[in-house]
């Protein structure tokens, strides 16, 4: 279970909706099972260059490729390492956890893809060092855009489990 | 010596080494000496301009270096600096 006040499930949906066709991305704060707050960060995939994206696994790299830089922040994100240090540093000083990331599926369910499974890995590799607690994972679908719907997840071993969300007031 | 935390994309250019051993006294002197010792490296953790690209953050410990005195954070022996891309992903 993974409780979430209202507000921020109707600011993670706007968020999703305000950068469609391209994926937006964000971190969540809060303690064990509760998220205080989210902090929207910016999606720089498109400025990446040809190179950088070879952080991405085969298959993502591929579809990647094939589009222009602009399309591509339609079927991926990256998250500004700045921006992501600068929240987390907010987050510490508020005595809070870095609880989770979220991000958009513009056009595809809300169920964790190939590649969110590979990075998510990727980072639970370091995840212990930097004695952060884990994760979850949270993503906004407008697949259905008259009906967005958003999904928790953990993520072990590669496989994701999905986690219940009760909504706070 | 340093321990260096190898993020996975980066690995090829470590014989697949997660973790590599190099010498230095500020982060700068390490990034640079781990470009000698493993070529291409460098490159791909610097943009043109030489600051730190856009999707990489560098720990020292466990505090970015953003929040130190960037790279020329000072280190001693035991530090460990850890290079890692920002959280990623897709649809
Ligand atoms: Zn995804």
């Amino acid at each position: 279970m993974l409780a979430i006040p209202s507000s921020i499930i109707t600011n993670m949906i706007a968020h999703a909706r305000e950068l469609a066709p391209h994926e937006c991305c964000g971190i969540l704060s809060g303690t064990e099972h509760t998220i205080a707050d989210a902090y929207r960060i910016t999606n720089i995939l498109a400025a990446l260059s040809e190179q950088d994206l070879t952080r991405f696994d085969g298959a993502k790299l591929t579809d990647l490729q094939r589009l222009s830089p602009e399309e591509r922040a339609d079927i991926a994100f990256q998250m500004d390492a700045r921006e992501m240090a600068m929240a987390q540093r907010d987050i510490r000083s508020k005595g809070l956890d870095l609880l989770g990331f979220y991000h958009s599926h513009t056009f595809s369910p809300a169920r964790p893809s190939q590649t969110d499974i590979t990075i998510a890995m990727e980072f639970e590799s370091y995840r212990a060092k930097l004695h952060l607690p884990e994760p979850f994972h949270l993503i906004v679908s407008l697949e259905h855009s008259d009906q967005p719907s958003i999904r928790a997840y953990r993520i072990r071993e590669s496989q994701p489990t999905e986690v219940p969300i009760h909504t706070l007031p | 010596m340093i321990k260096v935390r190898i993020p996975t994309p980066l690995r090829p250019m470590t014989e697949g080494k997660s973790e590599v051993e190099i010498a230095g006294n500020t982060v700068s002197e390490i990034i640079d000496n781990l470009g000698s010792a493993h070529p291409g490296i460098k490159e791909r953790v610097y943009d043109e301009k030489g600051e730190v690209r856009r999707f990489i953050n560098i720990y020292v410990n466990e505090e970015d270096i953003r929040f130190l005195t960037g790279k020329d954070t000072p280190l001693k022996d035991g530090d460990e600096v850890s290079i890692i891309p920002a959280i990623a992903g897709g649809a």
